[in-house]
Order: structure tokens, then sequence, then C-alpha cells
């Protein structure tokens, strides 16, 4: 068995000897995904920064690798992925993935002269991490106060359910914006009384759908409006909450739905869609990726945000939301003013060396689930420091008034 | 008589598929079927079961097939009832070739074969099952009606509702049977009828049969072992020995004369043979049994060393249901089983054996032999001490046993690789030497005359030595010439004849079918 | 057998092979890809050098245990889907070693080893409880503890073993380099530890089923359970035995997952090696010494389109579509062969199917009286 496909494959090779060579002013990126190109979430968002760099930048060129996660490639592991990357030539590689920080330092230490960036994670923030990883992050959190106050404008029961991944610091931190955006806007355009809104967090256990490891989202979702819920939120990496949302209201239901992590991810259910929050990596990718091929490039950890003069604009923004069509008029014209008192907010504490110094509404008084006082009154919550929990970044908790797991 | 049926054949099968009962009564009058077997050959493996057989069969006649295990009957008669392909070699019916491959296709050609265990459904009714095969467009009231004629034309008893797994094997052949004619067969196999019947079930059936032959010029085959059967039912009989055809001659016969025939010698009847009875072996202390199919009440009985008890009864009257209780396959409700002096009763099949009583079932391949095991496999597995298995010893003692059971394979053969009787040897050979009491079902099952002398011989042996044997079997003569006392059962009742040299076939027969209190006077 | 059927014999092994090659070529040039470009990234993804065929070795070597182990209960003739599971209680029992004990590596290394085949065995004896005694068929067992298993790592990683920074879920705090098993060098990082443990329990599997009681009472049990009960055979007994042994060699190879593949606990450690697994014994029908052969293969091919998916940006179906296919011909070769060389059963007029697959009802019913 082994000897044919030997003589199969030397007779494969002796035919075709022609690799691709790297071409003169070539510059060769990885992309490692953890999930697939078409996610219609995290990855492809990645995928699509890929492809913008692509185009923006001469001679760029992205090698990508899908899917790279225990369940759908035992086989392999980022060290080998990285090896077949550098063979053809890559000088960055990508890891757009929390689930890659811990493997991207120890695969950079192989690799020094090759330059890594682990998005999402913080390593070269605290230090861990080699030289030669970088980390990059967009402050979603924006994102998620708008998505938020859509649902808090939309909401007619009071109740809306918030689907998380796994729990950690940042998807706690993100469901907290949510929160904080909704009650917002819940009580200062709808006039409801902040008590009376119930926001739930249903962590599913990991980015998307593993049948039988993680809750079913298609469930949890349906679970939601069962329970009261009128608005649903996706934290997670795939469109359930949108499918669910799309299906229920097509049976006559009043519900809605707020998509996650993808520009277009309100095309599921466009009608029933409040928006959809997304980050937009092209441009600190493009940012990176230039600079490496320079040789200017530097070990850092960005914490990029919204371009508040264009929240859309694909070349400068980072974070954006696309309003869906479900929001009413009425509402959309509450969410642009609140739009503008967060871009107001943000200009008055402007990002310093690429880190944010204050997120607004994130001020007290706050107070953590255990009742752990987060910001006193008239206090900003810090977005981040090293070792101090109480910041935004670490958030150990979910905040009062929310309903669900912190951990 | 024969050669203008050529032609006629083919649109009688039309006629069968319009409807049965009207093409069963037209084929009364049509010619009879003639069958030509030519130059069939075919190997399993390196055994040659049938070598050349060329044969002509007649219709209206009742063929007896007659030869010792082995000798390929089975195999010819799968060949001819299409269960299986020959290797070369062709079937003429009236002269003409018949190509068919698979039994559906054999009955289409006027060809059925009633298997030993007959092959229906046991959890459809008996006329779920009749209407099994028919043709798609046989409402259930025209088959119930067909039923009821045909069943009615031959005595049988068939309730149509009732399910086939709680009709004895007697009535399960008789649907088949009928069941067959309804589908135009006019050639009609029957592979050991009379094993597991009642005395007045085989008058039923052989009354059919000769109806079937004489009046409406059908061909019957009967494959039997007894040849009390043959003797009394065939017009003719042909003989297999090692794969070839070895006789063929007409009827009357002496027992004596088809004896010599198969064997190619003279075999001595076997002479009752009353050991001496030694202490209290076993003791069943009443007994409550209950398993699928019955239950059997309080039930006592001391067994001595060097005692034979035989076990009569119709298939799933209670005396399978007691033999398996002494082992601890089926669970006892009530009562004890104590091996001398030990209570058994709640003690392990393995703790039994261990204790000295052995067990060999009936069911050979599906029950007490492992397909796709060796026979030397089948010896280690019987030393269960060892960690180890020293093969080289082993082989040695599995070729002696080879040796001395006569079993016609090899140690390295595969045991489904055997002949049904060789199988049955072997499992005789796996036995322990001696054992305090031997549990055996059927334990001469589908052994010829020869074969099961020389199996009982091999049996007193050991009982001589004061092993106690209980044993079952379908063959009343058997448990007639064996046993020192014999339990009858019916339905979970039982009646003990104390003295078996006081029982005849005749007697058992009757109380098999359940006439206790007529046998008590 | 060794008559003038060989060549048809060595057809019958081959053949599968060139045809699954040839599907898949087939396919690759319908989404215009170049074949022999396709065969090439493979080849040289698995054995350009000493670092690819460590990479191949690194997925063969969980895979070789887990088949081992697929050996026996295949063998007693059952369907040990939860093989999954197993590995992955011999992952959390190394791992729990790993990140507790401090001791020298060679105090500590064996003792990680023993633990994953207890935690692996303790796995394999609740799906062989559960059929056993509860009746409960090992498929539907062993899927239910294979989720229970990855639950528990999952609970243990996001919980009481998460990273002091705080729980990712994605992985625990990377074990002290004393709790890994080293590597052979760095030109081929492959423990030689585990290619050792694997030499052993080939031959410790091949000889148990060969030449020792216990595997004989397997064969038998998986053949024919009812039979062998009545023979003697202590059918429960070796049915509980077989899983837990599987159990405990499948629990090294989720083992081998922590402390080498990873340098700690993660998601799903097995990662589906299970399932390949019962693929390749489903290929080599059970001969323990082909199982790390065939095994080889698949890893090499798999490992192998790493290559193929950077290289050429193919879709990673294509290294499964190609081994699917390997699976599936060699199968349909296999019933050929018995077929035409008089397998089991073919020689037989009784016997109707070869019983190449373990039976899975009848089991149950055997021990039921026992």
């Amino acid at each position: 068995m082994r000897k044919l496909f030997f003589v199969v494959l030397v007779v494969a090779l002796a035919v075709s000897m022609a690799l691709p060579a790297v071409a003169q002013d070539e510059f060769v990126f990885g992309m490692v995904l953890v999930g697939p190109q078409n996610d219609r979430g995290w990855s492809q968002a990645h995928y699509e920064a890929g492809q913008y760099v692509e185009a923006n930048l001469p001679g760029a060129r992205m090698l990508v690798f899908e899917s790279l996660n225990p369940a759908d490639a035992p086989e392999t592991t980022l060290l080998q992925v990285a090896t077949e990357m550098v063979d053809q030539g890559a000088k960055l590689i990508i890891t757009s993935s929390d689930a890659f920080e811990e493997d991207t330092d120890v695969v950079a230490e192989a690799f020094p002269d090759v330059v890594f960036i682990n998005s999402s994670g913080d390593n070269a923030f605290t230090g861990e991490a080699p030289a030669n990883v970088g980390n990059t992050m967009g402050q979603m959190e924006w994102g998620k106060l708008i998505a938020g106050c859509a649902a808090g404008l939309t909401t007619e029961t009071g109740s809306i359910g918030y689907l998380g991944p796994l729990i950690n610091g940042e998807t706690r931190r993100l469901a907290a914006s949510a929160y904080l955006g909704a009650r917002y806007c819940y009580e200062n355009y709808k006039g409801g009384d902040p008590a009376d809104l119930t926001f739930t967090v249903t962590w599913i256990g990991f980015w998307f759908n593993i049948p039988g490891v993680t809750l079913d989202p298609t469930a949890e979702v349906n679970t939601f409006f069962d329970n009261g819920a009128d608005v649903a939120m996706s934290g997670i990496d795939t469109p359930e909450v949108m499918t669910v949302a799309g299906q229920r209201a097509g049976r006559g239901e009043a519900v809605h739905g707020v998509a996650y992590d993808y520009a277009a991810g309100c095309d599921v259910s466009p009608e029933i869609c409040l928006g959809s929050p997304y980050f937009n990596w092209g441009p600190s990718y493009l940012d990176i990726v230039s600079r490496v091929k320079d040789g200017t490039y530097t070990q850092e950890w960005t914490w990029f945000g919204p371009d508040w003069a264009d929240l859309n604009n694909p070349d400068t923004s980072g974070v954006g939301f696309v309003v869906g069509d479900g929001l009413s008029e009425e509402n959309a014209q509450h969410l642009d003013d609140f739009i503008a008192s967060l871009a107001a907010f943000a200009a008055d504490h402007p990002d310093e060396n690429g880190i944010p110094t204050a997120i607004a509404l994130w001020e007290g008084p706050l107070a953590l689930q255990d009742g752990t006082v987060l910001a006193a009154e008239g206090e900003v919550v810090k977005p981040i420091e090293k070792d101090n929990p109480l910041t935004i970044w670490y958030l150990p908790q979910l905040l009062e008034g929310m309903v669900g797991a912190s951990e | 008589m024969c050669a203008s049926g050529a032609g006629l054949h083919p649109p009688l099968i039309i006629y069968g598929r319009v409807s049965s009962v009207s093409a069963y009564i037209f084929l009364r009058w049509v010619a009879n079927m003639e069958i030509e077997l030519q130059h069939i050959h075919k190997r399993f493996g390196r055994v040659h079961a049938n070598n050349d057989i060329s044969l002509k069969l007649h219709g209206g006649r009742i063929i007896g097939v007659l030869g010792e295990n082995g000798a390929g009957k089975s195999t010819l008669m799968k060949i001819l009832s299409g269960y299986q392909p020959a290797d070369s070699g062709s079937i003429l019916i009236d002269g003409q070739k018949a190509g068919y491959h698979g039994p559906q296709a054999a009955i289409a050609a006027g060809v059925g074969m009633l298997q030993q265990d007959p092959l229906d459904v046991p959890a459809f009714t008996v006329l779920e099952n009749f209407l099994y095969g028919q043709p798609a467009s046989m409402t259930r009231r025209a088959a119930r009606s067909d039923l009821a004629k045909i069943s009615h034309e031959f005595g049988f008893h068939l309730d149509p509702e009732t399910p086939a797994a709680r009709i004895s094997i007697g009535q399960r052949q008789q649907l088949e049977i009928v069941r067959l004619l309804t589908l135009g067969v006019r050639t009609l196999i029957l592979d050991e009828p009379t094993t597991g019947i009642s005395a007045q079930q085989k008058t039923i059936l052989f009354d059919a049969l000769q109806a079937l032959a004489r009046d409406q010029g059908m061909t019957v085959l009967l494959v039997s072992h007894k040849l009390e059967d043959v003797i009394a039912l065939c017009d003719e009989v042909v003989v297999l020995r090692a794969g070839c055809l070895v006789g063929e001659r007409a009827m009357p016969a002496t027992k004596a004369e088809l004896v010599r025939l198969m064997f190619g010698q003279d075999i001595a009847p076997q002479e009752r043979s009353a050991g001496s009875l030694g202490e209290i072996v076993l003791k069943l202390d009443s007994l409550t049994i209950q398993d699928r199919r019955v239950r059997v009440e309080t039930l006592s009985l001391d067994v001595r060393e060097g005692e034979v008890i035989g076990l009569a009864g119709l298939d799933g009257s209670g005396q399978e249901a007691l033999m398996r209780a002494c082992v601890g396959l089926t669970p006892v409700v009530g009562g004890n089983v104590v091996l001398k002096d030990r209570d058994l009763t709640r003690r392990s099949y393995r703790e039994r054996m261990r204790a000295g009583l052995a067990f060999s079932a009936a069911g050979r391949l599906e029950e007490g032999l492992v397909a796709g095991l060796t026979l030397t496999e089948h010896m280690a597995l019987m030393d269960s001490e060892r960690t180890m298995i020293d093969w080289p010893g082993v082989r040695d003692i599995t070729r002696r046993q080879i040796e001395r059971y006569n079993v016609r394979g090899r140690a390295e053969d595969r045991i489904e690789m055997l002949s049904g009787g060789n199988q049955q040897r072997w499992l005789m050979a796996l036995l322990p030497e001696q054992p305090r009491v031997m549990i055996l079902e059927q334990p001469t099952r589908g052994l010829d005359v020869d074969s099961a002398r020389w199996v009982w011989q091999l049996l007193l042996d050991r009982r001589a030595h004061g092993t106690a044997i209980i044993f079952n079997s379908p063959d009343l003569d058997e448990i007639v010439t064996y046993s020192d006392r014999i339990i009858v059962f019916f339905a979970g009742r039982f009646h003990l004849i104390e003295d078996a040299s006081t029982a005849t076939v005749e007697v058992l027969g009757h109380l098999i079918g359940g006439n206790f209190e007529e046998a008590a006077r | 057998m060794t008559d003038n059927r060989t060549p048809l014999r060595i057809l019958l092994l081959i053949a599968p092979i060139v045809l699954s090659l040839a599907i898949t070529a087939i396919l690759v040039l319908a989404v215009g890809k170049n074949p022999l470009e396709v065969m090439t990234a493979i080849w040289e993804g698995a054995f350009r050098n000493s670092n690819a065929v460590a990479g191949v070795v690194n997925f063969w070597i969980p895979l070789t245990f887990a088949c081992l182990g697929l050996v026996i209960t295949f063998t007693a003739g059952l369907w040990n889907i939860g093989v999954e599971g197993q590995m992955m209680l011999g992952a959390v029992f190394a791992s729990w070693a790993a990140r507790t004990l401090t001791l020298p590596s060679p105090v500590l290394l064996p003792l990680e080893i023993v633990l994953a085949m207890l935690g692996g065995a303790f796995w394999g004896f609740l799906v062989g409880f559960l059929r056993v005694r509860l009746g409960v068929n090992e498929i539907f067992g062993g899927v239910a503890l294979n989720a229970l298993a990855n639950v528990l790592v999952i609970y243990l990683i996001s919980g009481p073993w998460q990273p002091p920074e705080g729980g990712s879920a994605q992985s625990t705090p990377p074990f002290p380099a004393e709790s890994l098993l080293p590597e052979i060098s760095s030109e081929f990082p492959v423990s030689l530890l585990a290619l050792f443990l694997i030499v052993i329990i080939v031959a410790a599997v091949f000889l148990a089923l060969r030449g020792t009681r216990w595997g004989l009472n397997l064969k038998a049990t998986g053949k024919n359970p009812r039979s062998a009960l009545l023979l003697g055979v202590p059918t429960t007994q070796s049915a509980l035995s077989a899983f837990v042994i599987c159990g405990a060699i499948a629990g090294i190879g989720g083992a081998y997952r922590v402390l080498f593949t990873f340098d700690s606990l993660r998601p799903l450690p097995s990662g589906g090696i299970g399932f390949l697994a019962l693929l390749v014994v489903l290929v080599v029908a059970n001969r323990a010494l082909l199982a790390p052969i065939v095994g080889f293969v698949f890893a090499a091919i798999l490992a192998g389109s790493t290559r193929l998916r950077v290289v050429l940006q193919l879709d990673q179906s294509l290294a499964e579509v190609l081994q699917g296919f390997v699976v599936l011909l060699v199968l349909m070769a296999n019933g050929l062969r018995g077929r035409i060389l008089g397998g089991p059963g073919a020689e037989s007029s009784i016997q109707p199917e070869p019983q190449a697959q373990p039976t899975v009802t009848t089991a149950a019913e055997a021990t039921t009286h026992e």
C-alpha cells in the first residue's frame, strides 16, 4: 500500500516540478482562521480583510488556512501550518483567534524572522509574547453599545436575550457593553424604567455550534423568544440568532434580531434586523502588513476604534455598525442621536498610542454581579491597565442588572 | 406422457399468477412434471459435495433421497430448489433447460423446498405468512379462502389469525406446503419433515404427500434419515454417498437393504443396554420454570449415576426449559437444583459446569459452536485454566479428537466449513470426558443412523463410568432405545414413565400430543 | 491458500488504492486543479524533510494507540465509538498529573502515562458497564460518554484549571516542561517514549489476541456470544475487559495529545482521532499488526494535506474525500475477496454472511444469562 503510494507520488513529483516561486516584489502573508472562511462571521471578516490587503497593497499575496481547530483538523497544528506558510515565503502570519494565542507565542519562537499577529490577544501588552508577536483588536465595545441601544429602543416586552459564546473577559465586556447601550436607550429615548429591562445572557460554550459539545444556538434563541424576549442579540460567530428571529417573524411574531461580527450580518433576515456591529480588520491589517513589508514594524498591542466621521468607511473605520431595515424610522433617528453622543464622548477622550482612554457609558455608578463596585458615581472605568482586573478589557464578571452566568 | 408437457409448462405459471387456486385445480389434469439433473457438480473448498450427479425424477412419485451425513443430499436439494447454484451441470424441467437463480425463481419454475426449519416470519399470522410471496393482486379474502380450501382438503388445521410463533413445527410445515402449492409448485422437496412433529401430525403429513403424488401427479422428494418413514412412503429411492450417486431402486425394500445401500455394509440394530445405577447425583426439587414459551410447575426428579433420562415432547413443550434450567440458562422461579449435595440454583452457567454439569445445545452454529473459529480454537476454549494457550498441545488434542470422533475436517478448518453431521460430532467431541451429568439437546440431530449409533456408543461409555445423561430428541425411537426413564412434556405439563422398557414409539407419539390421561390408564 | 489466486489477492489489495487515487484525481480535475500537483503537495507535506515526517508521526502516534485499543473491542464484536471519550479522559488524567505533581521527569512521565491509562480504562469501563449490566448499546453509551468527556474538559479549562489571567476556554496554562514528553531532536520532534510504547503495545495486543485464553475468549464472544457462553467463555467479563483495555490504550493516545502535541489541555483533545481509528480498524479488519501501517498511510495523507491546503489553497475536504474513498473501496474489496476467494462463510452451505463486522445485538442477549 505504501509502496504504491510512494511510486505514484514519485512519478507525480518528477512530472510536476513547477513550484510557485516568490516573485520579486511579492509579499506573502499567512492568514490562519479558526473557522471556515465563509462563516458569515468572525473568520470571514478576517478573510475579507486579507483580501482587502491584497487589493490595496501591491504585491501582497495571502495564504489562507481555514478551520484550524482540533475538531476539524486534528491532524495538523499551528506549527505545521506556519511551517508550510513560511515555506511558501510568508513573512507575516496572522493568527486570527484567541484560540491561537498561546500557540502563536510558541510557534513564533521557532520563526524569529517572521512576524506573527494574534488578533484579539493581549500577550504583547502583558509582555508574555516573544518580540516578533504583536496583537491587534478592535474597540467592539462601541459597536455593542450601538447594537444594545437598537435593541433597547425596539423591545416592547422589555426583555432582551443575548447569545454569548464562551465566557471570558472579551465576551463579558462585549455583553456588558450591549447591556449598557440597551439600558441607556431604553431609559432615555424610550422612557422606560431600567429596572423593568431584563437582559439575559446565555453562553453556548464556544464561538460556534459544535453539536453535542455546545448548547444548540438555535434552541437557545428559541428559548429567549419563548420566555418573553422580543429582541435577541448575537454574540457568537454564526448567524443562528438572525435565522431563528427571521423564522419566528415569518410566523407573525413581533421579534427582532441584532447580528454580530459581519457587515452583511443582516442579509440573513433583513426585515427584522436591527443592525449589525462588525469588525473591519482591513485598515488595521493593511497598516500592519505595510509596516512589516517595509521593515518598520515593531512589537505593539493595538486596540483600534471606529471612525466617528464615517462609521462604515471601509478604509478608515475599524469598527462599524450597519443599521438594519428592522429598525423603525423613529428609532433610527434616536440611534443616530445616540451615535452622535458617543462620537462626542470619543472626541473628548481620544485614544493614546492606539489604546482608548475611556469608553462611553462605562461610567459610575457601576457594579459587578456580585456587588463589587466597578466605578463609583462620577468615576470612569479604565479601558485596560496591567494587572488590574477592574477594567473593561479584563472585566471579571457581568454587570449588576444583567441575568446570566459570569463564569 | 412427458414429452408433450414441454410446451405446456410456461403458460401454466401465467395462469398461476392470475388465480392460484384455479391454476392449482387446473394443474390436476395436466401432464406430470419431469425433472432431469445432468452432471451436477458442486464443491465447497476441497470437499466435492456433488460429484457428477445425473438423475431423472418422474412426476407422480414419492422419491426418497438417502445418504449418510455429508453425502451431499442437502446440497443437491438446495441446487434443485435454487438456494445454491451448481458449479456446473444443468437442470432440465420437462426437457427444457431451467436456468433459475434463487428460490423464488425455482418456485416460479415449479420447484419448491420445505426446509427442516420452515422459513416463516414468527411475528406474522398464518395468513400473513401465507400471503408472503403471493402475487400482489391477491386479496386477504381470497387468500383466506384459498388457505381454508386447501387446508380442508388435506385435513390441515391452520387458524389464519394465529401468529406463526405460536403454532407447532408440524403446523408450520403444513402452512408452508399450502403456500408452495398455491404458488404453483409441482415438485415438492421435504428435508427431514418428520423431525419434531407428533404421531398424529405425521399421519396427516403422509396422507397429504401421498394424495399429492398419487392423485395430482406431483413429484415429492423426501430427504430423511428415518428409514421407517422412507419405507412407509416412498415409491423409489436414490442413494448418495460421498457426493456420488451410488444407487437407485424401486421400493419396497427392507430397512437392512436400505442400510446396505447407504453404507455399503450391514449395521446391526442397537441393543437396549441397562446400565447399573449408582447414587443420586442430581436432585431437582419441585422446580418451577418459566421461559418465553412455557411454564413448568413443580417438577421433582432424582437422577442417579449412570442413569439416562429421555425427554420427549413437541418443540417448546417444556423439555428444553427443564434442561436449560438445570444449567442455569433459563430462570428458575421456584425450587432447587442440587448436584451432589451442592445447591446450584443460584449459580451461573460457568459455575455449574465447573461443578460437574456438561451441556450441549441443539443450535450448533447458532448456539454451541462459533462460526469463524477453527476446530483447534474450539478445543482451546475448553481448557479454561491456563492464561497462555499451548497451541501445539491443543492441536494435538484436536487431532486426537478428530480421529476419535471420526470428524471429517482438519484441525485448522473453521467449524462452519464442516457439514452439519460433522459439526454435531465436534460438539460431542468438545464435551468433557467425565462430567457428573451431561445435559444434551438433541445429541444426534442431523446424524445418519450409523453416526447416531456411534455417538451413542461414546455417550454410553461415559455412562458406564457413572455419568448421568439427560437428553431430548424429536426422534421418539431414540428416546425409547436409550432411556432408563422418560419424561413426556406437553405444554408445560409432564408425565413420567418410570420404566422406559415398557414404552413404545406409538405410546410416546400419543403422549406428546397431550393424551396423558389416556396413557395413564 | 497459497495457490494460483495469489495475484487476485494482491489485485484486490491494490485496486482500491489505485481506484481511490483515480477518483480523487478526477475530482481535482473537476475543480480545475492539477492532480499531480495535489499528490505532490501531499507527498511533500508528509515527507519532504524530517520535520514534515515528524508532523505525520505525531498524528500517527495517538491514532495508532486508538487503533490498537479498537482492535481489541472489535475482536470482541463491540463498536467502541466511545474511544474518543476514552482518549479525552486519558488526556484529563495525564493533565491532572502534569499540572499537580512536582516530580522529576523520569518519575512523572511514567506516572502520567499510567494515570492516562486509568482514566481511559475508567471511561471504557463505564461504556462496558452500561452495555453488559444495563443493556445500553455501546454505540449510544459511547456517544453520550464522548460528549460528557468533552463537557468535562471544557469545564476544567474554563473553570478550575483556567489560566490565572482568566479563562478563554481555549486551554489550561501550559504544563511545566518536566511534565511534557521530550522530543528526540528539534529536527525530528517526536517522542521516543511514545514510539517505544507503541512497539510494546503492538506486540502485547498481537500476542494477547493470538496466544492467550483471554484473546480467544474475546474472539469467540465477538463471533457468537451465545455459543461462546455455552462453551464456557465468561462473555460479560470478556466484553467488559475489552472496553477497559481498549480505554487504557486509547488513554495513552489522549495523554500524547496533551503532553506532546499540545502542552496543555485543550477542548476536544482527542480531535476526532478516535473516529478515524474506527475507520482504520475497519480497513484492517482487526489485524493488530496491520493497524499501525494503515494508520500511517492515513496519517500521511491527512498531515500531508496541510501543505496541500497552504500551497494550492484547496479545500480541506479533498484529503478527507481521498481517505473516504480508500476506506470505502478497501471495504468493498474485502467483501469481494470474501466472495471470490472463499472467505469465512463462502465455503459453507450454512453460514450466510462473512462475519467481518461485529454483531451488536447478540452480545447483550448472551450476557444477560450469566
